[in-house]
């Protein structure tokens, strides 16, 4: 197992010149506005006429 | 200082993407500036000035800028980016491309697809899918930002802004353009139609796309649009796609048909105005986030909506 003997070196990205300071701060996390469930139609009749009437899309 | 808003453009005329991201552009606050980078795209340029809210448009026109490759655009808007704080760009394909390449370039870290503007600094975005809301806030001296448009109202025309002609710097040469092939349809394109309706795997097959989706489509001059599922059976094209690895879409109708509402796919229309499902599975998760469900077989219910339809006059 010659890569057990391999010297390990501890670097710190500073070595490198790289700033690993955070650049985003979370400040919040929430839910999103969930969309309630709607209503089942009976049949294509049924949706259609609501589409009409009651959402006003068609 | 000024916000610059990166447009996106098809040289004669203006993306409807970029009049939403300038809604965006307005709330960061400081005056916006619209770039037009492109080729013979005066056109373009004067749809951005007639925008409100909008103070000056800087076009870049030359060759090299036709079809908006990100080393050329990002190369112009780097030198740019000294008398800006913000540039900001929708998070479509265009705006994906460029933008990232900026924010290596200034060596900062970009916002993307933020979906509400809280200050300057401070934005809300969706992570895990749109599972959860982020509320972020920035350090980086210079904020590159993309926009989820389908959260913000498209600005509307009235204003009558100065058009200012800048140099570009030269071709880059890393990259050149060979050739685009676009899928030619006289429907609407599915990010900026009104009506969508979309399929799934429920389909069967892409005949069925043609022959159950497409009249219906028809009569509500709608888009069409597929759920992962029917674009990896190959179904339909891959540009076709709503949903997380697709487009994300906000029509003022969306129908889902035989699409059981996975989470990935929900995440690409859940903003939509009006959801109405049919699936004929009462279970499928699609029915929690439906306004309207009709639990049908969707063989038989597309050829009875087309003719409900056609006798509402549609």
């Amino acid at each position: 197992m010659k890569a057990k003997k391999k010297p390990l070196d501890v670097k710190k990205p500073e070595d490198y010149g790289v700033d690993m300071t955070p650049r985003l701060t979370v400040l919040k996390t929430t839910e999103p506005a969930t969309r309630k469930a709607g209503v089942k139609v009976a049949d294509v009749a049924d949706l259609v006429n609501k589409l009409k009437t009651e959402a006003g899309v068609l | 200082m000024a916000v610059l808003l990166i447009a996106e453009h098809s040289n004669a005329a203006l993306g409807g993407a970029t009049a939403k991201a300038l809604t965006a552009a307005s709330q960061i606050g400081g005056d916006v500036h619209i770039l037009v980078a492109g080729h013979n795209c005066a056109g373009a340029a004067d749809a951005a000035s007639k925008l409100t809210g909008v103070s000056k448009v800087l076009v870049a026109d030359t060759a090299h800028l036709a079809n908006g490759l990100a080393e050329d655009v990002s190369a112009l808007i780097v030198p740019l980016m000294a008398n800006y704080d913000t540039a900001i760009a929708p998070a479509t394909a265009y705006g994906k491309n460029i933008m990232p390449r900026v924010a290596a370039l200034l060596d900062v870290m970009q916002v993307s697809d933020i979906t509400k503007v809280i200050s300057a600094d401070t934005f809300e975005r969706p992570i895990y899918a749109g599972n959860a809301i982020q509320t972020v806030q920035t350090k980086e001296p210079k904020k590159i930002i993309t926009v989820r448009t389908a959260t913000f109202a498209a600005a509307a025309n009235g204003g009558s802004a100065a058009i200012e002609k800048i140099e570009a710097p030269g071709a880059n040469g890393k990259s050149s353009f060979t050739g685009a092939e676009l899928t030619k349809s006289d429907r609407p394109e599915l990010t900026s139609a009104r009506i969508i309706v979309s399929g799934g795997r429920g389909m069967g097959n892409g005949e069925n796309f043609a022959k159950y989706i497409e009249p219906v489509a028809d009569r509500l001059g709608a888009a069409m649009g597929a759920s992962r599922a029917a674009v990896d059976a190959g179904f339909v094209p891959n540009d076709w796609q709503v949903g997380q690895t697709g487009k994300v879409v906000a029509p003022e109708l969306y129908v889902a048909v035989g699409i059981s509402g996975a989470i990935q796919h929900l995440a690409g229309m859940k903003d939509s105005k009006v959801i109405v499902a049919i699936n004929k599975d009462a279970e499928a998760p699609i029915f929690q986030v439906a306004d309207y469900g009709l639990v049908a077989d969707l063989f038989e219910a597309l050829p009875a909506l087309e003719a409900e339809l056609k006798k509402a006059g549609h």
